[in-house]
């Protein structure tokens, strides 16, 4: 989908001069115009490999800030020309990082991040949306950039123009962090306010502290960056309350849902009680979504979680069901040939009961790109088998996050924190073991 | 180990369509479908998680209650579940306002105007609206023109009406009633409920004819004989008299659920899940159907009243007997008709429909009976062949039924039926959503698939309109005949099929 561009040229201002600029806007005495009464999205885009992409002539396009195909094909054309292993996921912060150290200034670029904004994000109206936009150049001066913005009327309506208004700061984090103080100038308070992170937890995190105020809801993505700090910090901002989305748990939705599919028929939900084994592959050694549904399938099955160790690709952990038994849970990082844009997505699951007086059951959860031979073996054709191949997560990121917007909460669904929480203390039980 | 009653891994799984932000405003508040259905189905949502934390309640009536009166009677009213999730329900409650309005009163209209402004922006909003009309049906066509005088329903794309049931009493009343709410907003805006269609089961004959390659070929006159659509009630008139004598079974049921059961089951395939395509389907298909004898129309309906019946503990009173019910009441609580559709699919293959009150057991369902085999090769065990059935079962035990003949155990070569069996029960890891539920999810997502278009519901009352006016004009040639409480309906029900060489089923 084209994304939409404000239609009008946006007015570059000194920051100080925004706040006046933002009321001039909406002030037409007997115009009735207030801008659409919705949400404030505040948005953080390093978008760091598109603008290194761009800057080393390999994305031949505007940065933007969208997870757009152009994007994923040229990270993936530059993992072969920097020589990183081929099982890297192109949107990984390795990708990036490695970029970083390239010298070149061969590709001359436009950044509209914070001015193109996809059809999904606009159809909702947003009220004011205030991008963040940290230019790779650390020094670049601040510029703040104003517009505004009137979705074009559909189907002759006469309900009336909804405008909004979108504003972008642009430059080196630094400059930008200087400038935050202003921020709540510019969200209104009557409205509920989003801020959706774009970047890595545990990048920038004095930004990210100011921006995340607790009153606010926050929209993360764990597949960005490392495991340990994403995780750790999903869990502090849900134990503090604050109403947290994970882009990476709706991609989860799949698995989840094919994993309970497996076990609806009435005659094997009993088998959910003697589980003994949980095994989950993982691409590449990004675990947030391997930890994030291990922990589901823990909490669901109401398992108490007692030891875990890492191994040399591995991490096993010992948990206790209910009725006392013990239950072992493997996470396995597999290196893959052509891996999916985001690092550490779910490859396969098996899950194998082990009811007292029955016939073992072996569920087996395949991804629909990648098979899972691997589960498949240790003779599990002398068990009952079920099996379900998980077709792949449909939708850009852009679509993720308007599901969000489009249907805000001001608390945390009760799913994700009790999982979060738990593949935190599961991260934290293997960091123990090795100390 | 007892076996788990549901599926631990199903819970929280249902969010795939969350509603946006918007207030619902639901005129006739304080009357009893608010507090039976519409407020628990707005509370199961809230407890599913699908509605937006930016949503607003507002409740109207003409009784001066204010905000907390209405927000301590609805946690009253419905008990025991509040009790059981009270930081829910300080939470949704929140979102409970109420305005005494009168909709015959423009001023009423003006204030009601400025307090939805005042609660999209403490609520947030976003000027979504969704207004439903829970009055008598007497009020449904002023009502919605009081609400487009007072400029609420301008805003084509984010203001909805909802219109309960019955719409209309017969065609020209439908007429009238349709060319007054389309003067008031565009179709799009307009949700006319039919509560059959938020169960899910009847969605599912859907999925059902239209998601598997094994039934549509044999969806048709070359394969199938007859179809049966029941929905039979235990239960009398209860505390419904005062409407019930005006409407009838056939007005109460018949033009409209089983009518809706009827298009599904018959309708072509839609070119694309959409709900315009969907609503094409379902209004050509009762467009070419027909009573079977429509200029004779006592010859395909017949009519039917409880009389008392039951056990001596538990003895049932007869329906002119139902407090309320005129003692010399000729309503029907029963009614059965034959019907036929012109096209090229099921050319002379009857639908039988019936409902009735007070019946032998609740059902609703819509069963399929395929031709016989060409040539009988076998005798069967119990002395006659059974001719292969399809029964999907709306309510209760929702589920679908296969019969056919299997070989009987033994040195010969005779057959018997036997069944194949799908139960919702037994195969999902959860319970389905009441009806309201998803009805009033749909309207607020402005879904119309679910709900019936102004041709669709004129085309359901012109079928039924030989009855109606034979009803008017010759009542002698519609009696209605006596049955038992507790049976399956008069003996005139049963020889309408029996003409046929058929027989209803006793399920």
């Amino acid at each position: 989908m084209v994304p939409q561009v404000t239609l009008q040229a946006p007015l570059k201002l000194p920051p100080h001069a925004v706040t006046d600029h933002l009321k001039q806007l909406w002030e037409h005495p007997g115009e009735g115009y207030n801008g659409s009464a919705t949400f404030t999205l505040v948005v953080w885009e390093p978008a760091w490999l598109e603008q290194h992409l761009a800057r080393l002539g390999l994305l031949q396009d505007a940065v933007m800030g969208m997870q757009r195909p152009c994007l994923v094909d040229a990270a993936r054309r530059a993992i072969g020309a920097y020589g990183l292993p081929s099982a890297t996921a192109p949107l990984s912060s390795t990708l990036a990082q490695t970029l970083a150290t390239q010298s070149g200034e061969n590709g001359r670029y436009d950044d509209l991040r914070g001015q193109a904004i996809d059809n999904s994000i606009s159809e909702l109206q947003p009220h004011r949306m205030i991008t963040l936009a940290p230019t790779i150049a650390a020094d670049q001066p601040l510029d703040a950039l104003v517009a505004a913005y009137c979705s074009l009327p559909e189907d002759n309506s006469p309900g009336g123009s909804v405008c909004g208004d979108v504003l972008v700061l642009r430059g080196g984090a630094a400059s930008i962090a200087t400038e935050l103080d202003l921020l709540p100038q510019w969200i209104p308070t009557q409205l509920p306010c989003w801020v959706l992170w774009e970047g890595a937890l545990g990048e920038h995190t004095d930004i990210f502290e100011r921006l995340a105020a607790a009153q606010r809801r926050l929209i993360v993505d764990t597949a960005l960056g490392e495991t340990e700090p994403s995780l750790r910090i999903l869990a502090q901002r849900i134990a503090a309350s604050q109403a947290v989305s994970d882009l990476n748990w709706y991609r989860l939705g799949s698995w989840r849902e094919s994993l309970a599919r497996a076990f609806d028929a009435q005659d094997r939900r009993a088998a959910l009680n003697h589980v003994v084994q949980v095994d989950i592959d993982v691409e590449g050694d990004q675990l947030c979504q391997g930890l994030l549904l291990a922990a589901w399938i823990a909490s669901r099955l109401q398992w108490s979680l007692q030891t875990g160790r890492r191994q040399q690709d591995s991490s096993v952990y010992r948990f206790q069901r209910p009725d006392g038994f013990m239950v072992d849970l493997r996470l396995v990082s597999v290196p893959v040939g052509f891996p999916k844009p985001h690092a550490g997505s779910i490859l396969g699951l098996r899950l194998l009961c082990r009811p007292p007086d029955g016939k073992e059951l072996c569920a087996v959860l395949c991804g629909e790109a990648s098979g899972c031979m691997r589960l498949e073996g240790g003779d599990i054709s002398s068990r009952d088998l079920v099996e379900e191949i998980v077709p792949l997560m449909e939708g850009s990121l852009e679509v993720q996050e308007t599901r969000v917007l489009a249907g805000g909460h001001d608390t945390t669904n009760p799913l994700l924190a009790t999982t979060a929480q738990l593949a935190d203390q599961m991260l934290a039980a293997t960091a123990a073991s090795e100390t | 180990m007892a076996a788990t009653l549901t599926n631990p891994l199903r819970v929280g799984l249902r969010q795939e369509r969350v509603i946006p932000p918007q207030c619902l405003i639901i005129f006739g508040a304080s009357g009893d479908l608010t507090h039976r259905k519409l407020i628990p189905a707005l509370f199961e949502l809230f407890l599913q998680r699908r509605l937006s934390s930016e949503f607003a309640v507002l409740g109207c009536a003409r009784r001066p209650w204010s905000d907390e009166v209405f927000r301590q009677t609805m946690a009253e009213r419905l008990q025991p579940t509040v009790s059981a999730n009270p930081q829910a329900w300080e939470q949704f409650s929140q979102g409970l306002f109420y305005e005494p309005v009168d909709l015959q009163q423009p001023e009423h209209l003006a204030r009601l105007a400025q307090r939805l402004e005042q609660v999209d922006r403490q609520r947030a909003t976003r000027g979504e609206r969704t207004f439903y009309l829970s009055v008598s049906p007497a009020f449904y066509g002023s009502g919605a023109r009081a609400l487009a005088g007072a400029g609420l329903l301008a805003d084509r794309q984010r203001s909805r009406l909802v219109i309960e049931k019955p719409f209309g009493t017969d065609y020209a009343s439908a007429q009238q009633l349709n060319r007054v709410v389309k003067s008031c907003g565009q179709e799009n805006q307009l949700f006319r409920i039919d509560h059959y269609l938020g169960k899910e089961t009847v969605q599912n004959i859907m999925v059902l004819r239209f998601a598997n390659s094994i039934f549509e070929p044999l969806w048709n006159r070359n394969h199938i004989s007859s179809v049966q659509i029941t929905a039979a009630e235990t239960v009398g008139v209860e505390q419904r008299a005062s409407y019930y004598e005006k409407s009838g079974a056939l007005k109460d049921m018949v033009q409209n659920h089983l009518t809706q059961m009827l298009a599904l089951t018959a309708m072509e395939p839609p070119g694309r899940f959409e709900p315009e395509s969907i609503r094409n389907e379902k209004a050509k298909v009762l467009q070419a159907a027909h009573l079977a004898s429509p200029e004779q129309p006592w010859t395909c309906c017949v009519r039917g009243q409880y009389g008392s019946g039951g056990t001596a503990e538990h003895p049932l009173a007869s329906y002119r007997h139902e407090p309320g019910v005129d003692p010399d009441s000729i309503t029907e609580t029963y009614v059965a008709v034959k019907l036929f559709i012109d096209n090229w699919r099921w050319q002379g293959v009857p639908f039988y429909l019936r409902t009735g009150k007070h019946l032998a057991k609740r059902l609703s369902e819509v069963a399929l009976t395929f031709r016989d085999a060409p040539v009988r090769l076998f005798d069967a065990a119990a002395g006659g062949v059974s001719a292969n059935q399809f029964v999907i079962r709306i309510q209760p035990d929702e589920g679908a039924t296969f019969r056919f003949e299997v070989k009987a155990p033994g040195s010969g070569m005779r057959s018997r039926p036997i069944s194949m069996d799908f139960s919702y029960d037994e195969s999902f890891g959860e319970p389905s959503d009441e009806g309201y539920v998803r009805l009033l999810a749909d309207a607020m997502l402005g879904d119309p698939t679910l709900f019936t278009r102004s041709d669709e519901v004129e085309a359901a009352w012109r079928l039924y309109t030989p009855i109606l006016e034979g009803l008017k004009q010759s009542p002698d040639k519609f009696p209605a005949h006596p049955y038992e409480a507790g049976t399956w309906g008069p003996a005139e029900s049963d020889e309408l099929l029996a003409r046929d060489g058929l027989l209803w089923r006793r399920p």
